[in-house]
């Protein structure tokens, strides 16, 4: 970790708890994995380590439920809620279908953004990982993204720009997501995937979901528009079993 | 003894105030929120009355009633938080030069009498009509939908001031993250309605301008009724042979109750608030206990009784035959776990409690206005496209005092039906303009998604063809709960709806099996 924290670093932790659902249900990040990025943070000598997101069910519920904020407070995290009044505008030079949204102050002002998505089924986009992720930290009304996702979620991820991608995929939703709610569409897989290159970590999920990256409108879209590769198999991959 | 009256007014007002603060998620029911409603007598009888059962909800309410009978209203004078209100607003804006004061009139005392006779005759034919003059009702309503946001908002807007000042901005926003650990709604939803509530709450105030405790000796229905049941209290006032007829008793008496003799007291207009005690210079005032012997009158004769019961009938009867067209009605959805209408109707007390905790979730429920008719006034109705039913809660049914909604266990709630969304296809992104979208479907909380989708090819207002993702609803699993119709991305009225088609009432005529 002390390759992307450097000691007084301010860091933000984006995990999905976007909904009022418990760490079974593979809805949001598990809270252990985000309590030890916490940890490991705090460990290479963050100053501060923030945790959050805007959550599609009301705020405390997902916080609570979702296991995150107890977890992460734990190691010594600040869990705090997401405020209105502290969404700034921001342009999207780069933008094709936006040209300016909502993005939220403590996530562009930190020294380190590191994203923690969990792997998903998602209706619109096929898979919900790390790119989609991001969106918790827009404001505005998000649901107008949902058309033409594709292009936006990119033009989204131009202007932000996390150092570390951490895919969670622990548990596993397969169907029914993104909030799921039948432990039957849960699939225990015990793997995380971590890289710099935030293209090949979603490619890299979508493999293990068992999904062509290429199909994937957003991966496509993102590796033209030069954010990083879907093609994993040129990647140097690394594979760490850990014994439990 | 005024002393002690007095700590109990404040001890019982600020319950009151924190019990409505604590009606909110998370909900920690160790207190009830609406234990000061149970406590109204007048809300256990006309419940009683109405439902023609013995609601065990608001048995408080008929131990209050019992209590009455040896110590008057002493409800009113200790515990009764408008009254406390009333008197506090009175100390607040009463210049410090005392005017002399004038004894109020007596003449309007058979008011609040007569509001009660109606209030009970109404509940006997089966019409609850207590929810506009109950005290402990109508400040819970303002206080829960009207004060509430004003000092929400008020603290927000000062700490958002706090935070325009650079050194300062650190600190406004821990400010924020503590209220906001500690039980302040993250985002508090404006209500219906609020001004009539809060408008209505300064009248009642003001009439305090005309003469003292006005409601409370005028138009109070809860207070009529326990002071009927004083007549024959124990608890009295008395007046020894060293009384120097100086009449500041009279003159202090807040209720009015002191005769012109200051030695006879009325027992039905007497709070035992003690003030003729602690202003008795040469100590003549006491209460003590002594043998139940009727005294005081209740002002209300024969012709106004009659009066109030022929009013209390045609209200009900015009109630009865109000007009509300099929529309209308089907855009009523209820909270889950409501009676069926006409149950519902008469056993909400429009106390806004589950308006207020449902705020603090979803955010679906919000007075209503004329949607089930005047007879519905200000009950309970979900708006979905301001806010939804919150699938893992079921808050509105545990702080209801009354039982207008049951108290659903949460694994019942979530497949009790409230109602049934529809796709508007002429609105619907998908369906009109041939884009991808599922805002809907991606929030459908029901586990095997209540809203799916087929793929088609479709042709584009613009001519091209596209493979779309065409959403529809399955009408077995929807249970209404009105997030697709909160969420959904179109501007003004959304590209789906809610009616209230499949609603489930309570007691539920089918099982709710999966």
């Amino acid at each position: 970790m002390s390759a992307f924290v450097r000691r007084g670093d301010v860091v933000l932790v984006k995990p999905n708890m976007a909904w009022d659902r418990l760490p079974e249900h593979a809805a949001n990040t598990d809270p252990e994995v985000v309590a030890e990025i916490v940890r490991l943070c705090m460990e290479a000598g963050a100053r501060k380590v923030k945790v959050l997101d805007r959550t599609c069910n009301e705020a405390r519920r997902c916080y609570l439920r979702s296991g995150i904020q107890k977890a992460a407070e734990k190691e010594g995290a600040e869990v705090p809620f997401v405020l209105e009044q502290r969404f700034v505008k921001m342009s999207i030079p780069e933008g094709e279908e936006l040209k300016s949204w909502l993005f939220y102050r403590d996530a562009m002002e930190a020294d380190v953004l590191i994203n923690v998505p969990v792997l998903k089924s998602h209706s619109v986009s096929g898979l919900t990982i790390g790119l989609k992720n991001l969106m918790g930290i827009l404001g505005g009304d998000r649901g107008q993204l949902h058309h033409r996702f594709d292009k936006k979620i990119v033009d989204i991820n131009t202007v932000v720009r996390p150092q570390l991608t951490l895919l969670d995929a622990t548990r596993v939703l397969l169907r029914n997501g993104p909030q799921g709610g039948n432990l039957r569409d849960v699939q225990q897989m015990d793997t995380v995937v971590a890289g710099v290159d935030r293209v090949a970590v979603d490619a890299y999920g979508a493999l293990l979901f068992g999904r062509d990256p290429a199909q994937l409108g957003f991966l496509v879209e993102a590796q033209r528009r030069g954010l990083g590769t879907l093609d994993v198999k040129r990647l140097r991959v690394e594979k760490v079993t850990l014994s439990a | 003894m005024r002393t002690a009256r007095r700590i109990s007014q404040v001890f019982f007002l600020l319950s009151f105030l924190w019990l409505v603060w604590r009606t909110t998620y998370p909900y920690d029911s160790l207190i009830p929120a609406d234990l000061f409603l149970r406590a109204s007598a007048l809300v256990a009888v006309t419940t009683i009355l109405t439902s023609r059962s013995l609601v065990p909800q608001v048995l408080l309410g008929l131990l209050v009633l019992a209590l009455t009978v040896p110590l008057g209203r002493a409800f009113c004078g200790w515990v009764c938080p408008l009254g406390t209100t009333l008197e506090v607003v009175r100390k607040v804006s009463s210049s410090k030069r005392k005017a002399p004061r004038k004894t109020p009139s007596t003449r309007w005392r058979w008011g609040k009498f007569a509001i009660l006779v109606g209030i009970l005759v109404s509940a006997v034919l089966g019409t609850q009509l207590l929810w506009p003059f109950d005290p402990v009702v109508l400040l819970t309503r303002t206080a829960s939908v009207a004060l509430y946001p004003l000092f929400t908002a008020a603290v927000s807007g000062l700490l958002g001031l706090v935070a325009r000042v650079p050194f300062l901005e650190g600190a406004a926003y821990r400010g924020y993250a503590l209220l906001y650990s500690a039980w302040f709604p993250l985002k508090q939803p404006p209500f219906h309605l609020v001004e009539l509530f809060f408008v209505l709450l300064v009248l009642i105030l003001a009439l305090e301008k005309a003469s003292r405790r006005f409601w409370c000796r005028n138009l109070c229905p809860l207070g009529a009724l326990l002071g009927f049941f004083s007549q024959f209290r124990v608890l009295h006032r008395e007046v020894d042979e060293n009384c120097s007829a100086c009449g500041l008793c009279k003159a202090r008496c807040r209720m009015n109750a002191v005769e012109d003799d200051y030695v006879t007291t009325s027992a039905v207009e007497c709070i035992a608030c003690g003030e003729c005690v602690s202003v008795c210079a040469p100590r003549a005032t006491h209460y003590a206990l002594r043998k139940p012997v009727r005294s005081g009158t209740v002002d209300l004769d024969r012709r106004r009784f009659i009066g109030a019961t022929v009013a209390g009938v045609a209200t009900v009867g015009l109630l009865g035959v109000g007009f509300v067209d099929r529309g209308r009605r089907a855009s009523v959805i209820r909270p889950p776990g409501a009676l069926p209408e006409a149950d519902f109707l008469d056993r909400c007390i429009r106390c806004q409690e589950c308006v207020k905790v449902c705020s603090s979730t979803g955010g679906c429920l919000q007075p209503s206005l004329w949607e089930s008719g005047l007879v519905g006034l200000w009950t309970p109705v979900a708006r979905p496209r301001e806010g939804y039913c919150e699938y893992n809660c079921n808050l509105c049914g545990q702080v209801c005092p009354t039982g207008a909604i049951h108290r659903l266990p949460l694994e019942v709630k979530q497949l009790t039906k409230i109602g049934l969304a529809f796709f508007d296809k002429s609105r619907c992104i998908p369906w009109y303009r041939g884009e991808d979208c599922l805002v809907c479907e991606e929030h459908c909380p029901v586990p095997d998604k209540a809203i799916r989708f087929d793929e088609h090819t479709v042709r584009r207002p613009d001519g091209s063809e596209a493979l779309v993702k065409l959403p529809y609803v399955v009408e077995e699993l929807c249970i209404g709960c009105g997030i697709c119709v909160t969420k959904c991305p179109v501007v003004g009225q959304g590209g789906i709806f809610l009616t209230s088609a499949n609603e489930q009432r309570w007691p539920g005529s089918e099982s709710l099996s999966q």
